[in-house]
């Protein structure tokens, strides 16, 4: 890359990494004094910005007016006597190793992609049709709008200037293109790139983190307005705590993404590699999620299969979706539920139609009728095993297995005996997985969207999927005070077992009792 | 137990530097993440003249989720409920850790003072304020009497 630099640079803080260049230029004296050459080929050392090394002019302009006229104008022109030795630098994939040297302060910061973290980086140019490392720039690029898109600068290409102009016809000038390698490790040649993370920028005026108003270096400078800033861990945090609830937004344009967490507008991350400072799991999970996003904003489904969730792109009227490169599973497309010929089986599975907004309205009360209804059904079917001939809910108690009591069948089935063999132990391990899957069914409501079960445990009547960010209105509100601590402490599955392992082993005694009392009076009446 | 992350000492430091009015914030002498808050009722509010007790909790990982606030004296208010739990967005997904334990307080007191018994976490309440504002507003001048004034 070329950029010549004036004499006043220290190369230590040209922040020049490994592989750069150096050329030594001594130019022959000439009186210089600058009022009377302005047009001098020699770089006017009043317009310091120029001289300064790329990196400098890019960061320093990125933030402080004062800043960087602070360090630009150490020299003044007074001083330009005598011999000017100019310093052309060369910063190109080459093979001159630059000494090692401190660095007091990185410029930038890259995703290394072959050292799998956030390293220093440094910058590089090249013509931007030819690729050619051998590349002048006209003028320093002033901040990273003209680093980041295409043919914002232009420079001249040394390689071959002929070929460049009669590949464009002179119709435009050649461009310069930049780009960025990982600082830390030796070049692996010309495709060892890194990702530039703009965002990550030294805390060159002590800037407080917004979230532990720690003041860190280096920090990360959120696109918005304000330009609010959380140190890397905060930042790292801030990630992970959305995507747990997964609250990231599936932008249009850059892709699964967040804004800044002080809410301004228009301050969504563009380079989703920022995201790359998590670690290789939440990172994999971040990529997931904004798969599956994707796949839905698509118009695409996901298997509904636990622990499948393979994404699916089918035609939109298709209702029968079986999932081919997954399980294997078939679904209705419409209630997620296994596939089925008719109307959808559940009440509120029938239209998806969430255009209204996701709310629906039922009367609190009557909700709460209908699930207890719902309740002592379901019970009743989890708890009894219909009679193989004459469907009467049949109970098993510990000491009769497989003799049907029901005094109705007994006529009918009697030469088979109604007998069923059942392992004991698998049979219970049946049931208990019914049991956890009707429970799931009667005490929660389902994502309008997702049909994930949801359960509200107090709280406002708004509900947000996790899954879906579908927000929803819940009723027939389930109060379980102080249940949502042993929840976040043992985690969902193991707290649904447990909590609905106590709730039916109190219905089921509540039901026996019930039987009890229906027998006392039958008995009664007899009398 | 960790060491307080340096923006709970600041916040904390400004709290009893700075008081906000109407609203006092104390730390609790065993553990400094939980605060004893006093928020006194709004002007022109029902709940005015009446100073609530509530509890306020910074979790492990604030100010990445939100503080758990709690209101401990009773209040008739259609997103407060029986056991004082608040129904407010910044409490919830609207949170953000540029919010502060300041700006919650004052946005409780700000609920007080405009209750929404459309978005109810107090179902009974709000379907009162709803059909009947007036006589709400008298139980919840009641309540405040009874339960916001003494001592």
């Amino acid at each position: 890359m070329g950029k010549e630099l004036g004499d006043r640079i220290r190369i230590a803080e040209c922040d020049l990494g490994q592989q750069s260049i150096l050329h030594v230029i001594k130019i022959k004296a000439k009186q210089k004094l600058p009022e009377l050459s302005p047009n001098n080929n020699i770089i006017d050392e009043t317009e310091e910005q120029g001289n300064s090394p790329l990196c400098t002019t890019l960061n320093d302009a990125m933030f402080s007016s004062d800043d960087s006229s602070a360090r630009a104008s150490t020299g003044s022109t007074s001083e330009i006597d005598a011999i000017i030795p100019m310093l052309l630098l060369w910063l190109s994939r080459e093979y001159y190793e630059f000494q090692e040297k401190k660095k007091p302060r990185v410029h930038f910061y890259v995703y290394c992609p072959t050292c799998k973290s956030l390293k220093p980086g440094k910058i590089r140019v090249r013509c931007h049709f030819c690729k050619s490392g051998a590349f002048t720039v006209h003028a320093a690029p002033q901040n990273w709008h003209d680093v980041l898109e295409p043919k914002q600068i232009t420079g001249l290409c040394e390689n071959t200037p002929e070929l460049c102009a009669n590949i464009l016809n002179n119709s435009e000038p050649t461009f310069a293109e930049f780009y960025f390698k990982c600082s830390e490790h030796t070049s692996l040649g010309e495709k060892d790139e890194a990702v530039p993370l703009y965002l990550i920028r030294p805390n060159l005026r002590d800037i407080p983190c917004l979230a532990c108003a720690d003041v860190s270096d280096p920090i990360f400078v959120f696109p918005c307005a304000e330009g609010h800033v959380t140190c890397l861990d905060c930042f790292r945090q801030y990630c992970v705590t959305k995507l747990s609830e997964r609250q990231f937004w599936q932008h249009p344009e850059y892709g699964y993404t967040l804004a800044c967490p002080a809410g301004c507008s228009d301050s969504f991350i563009k380079e989703v590699h920022h995201f790359r400072l998590l670690t290789e799991a939440q990172y994999a999970q971040y990529q997931r999620f904004g798969t599956e996003e994707f796949v839905l904003r698509s118009g695409g489904v996901l298997c509904p299969q636990p622990g499948c969730g393979m994404g699916i792109l089918a035609d939109v009227d298709c209702t029968k979706i079986t999932c081919i490169s997954g399980c294997g599973y078939v679904f209705c497309r419409l209630c997620l539920q296994g596939f089925h010929i008719g109307e959808c089986q559940s009440t509120e599975s029938g239209n998806i139609s969430n255009r209204e907004g996701c709310l629906y309205n039922v009367d609190p009360t009557r909700a709460a009728d209908a699930r207890w209804d719902e309740a002592s059904r379901v019970a009743i079917k989890v708890l009894t095993k219909p009679c193989p001939k004459c469907r009467t809910p049949t109970e098993r108690d510990g000491f009769h297995i497989g003799e049907c009591q029901s005094t109705e069948s007994g006529n009918i089935s009697n030469r088979e005996g109604c007998l069923y063999n059942a392992d004991p132990t698998r049979a219970a391990d049946a049931r208990w997985d019914e049991a956890s899957r009707v429970a799931i069914k009667v005490l929660t409501k389902p994502c309008p969207k997702c049909r994930t079960p949801t359960e509200r445990d107090g709280g406002c009547m708004h509900m947000v999927c996790t899954e879906q960010a579908v927000s929803f209105i819940g009723v027939g509100c389930v109060k379980h005070h102080g249940l949502e601590s042993v929840w976040e402490a043992i985690g969902l599955d193991e707290f649904l077992k447990m909590y609905f392992f106590i709730k039916y082993q109190l219905l089921y005694l509540f039901i026996l009792l019930i039987n009890l009392f229906v027998n006392l009076v039958v008995e009664l009446q007899k009398m | 137990m960790a060491a307080l992350p340096r923006r709970i000492i600041k916040e904390t430091q400004r709290l009893m530097q700075e008081p906000v009015p109407g609203i006092s914030a104390v730390p609790d002498d065993s553990n400094a993440r939980y605060f004893h808050v006093i928020v006194t009722g709004p002007e022109d509010s029902p709940f005015e003249g009446g100073l609530f007790k509530l509890e306020l909790f910074l979790p492990e990982d604030y100010p990445m989720s939100a503080p758990k606030v709690r209101f401990i004296t009773k209040i008739y208010h259609p997103n407060i409920d029986r056991l004082g739990r608040i129904c407010l967005d910044i409490l919830k997904d609207k949170w953000s850790p540029a919010l502060q334990i300041r700006t919650v307080l004052l946005s409780i007191q700000a609920l007080l003072s405009a209750p929404n018994p459309d978005d109810p976490l107090a179902n009974d309440v709000a379907e009162l304020w709803k059909v009947n504002e007036s006589e709400a507003i008298r139980n919840a001048k009641e309540w405040t009497r009874r339960y916001a004034m003494d001592n």
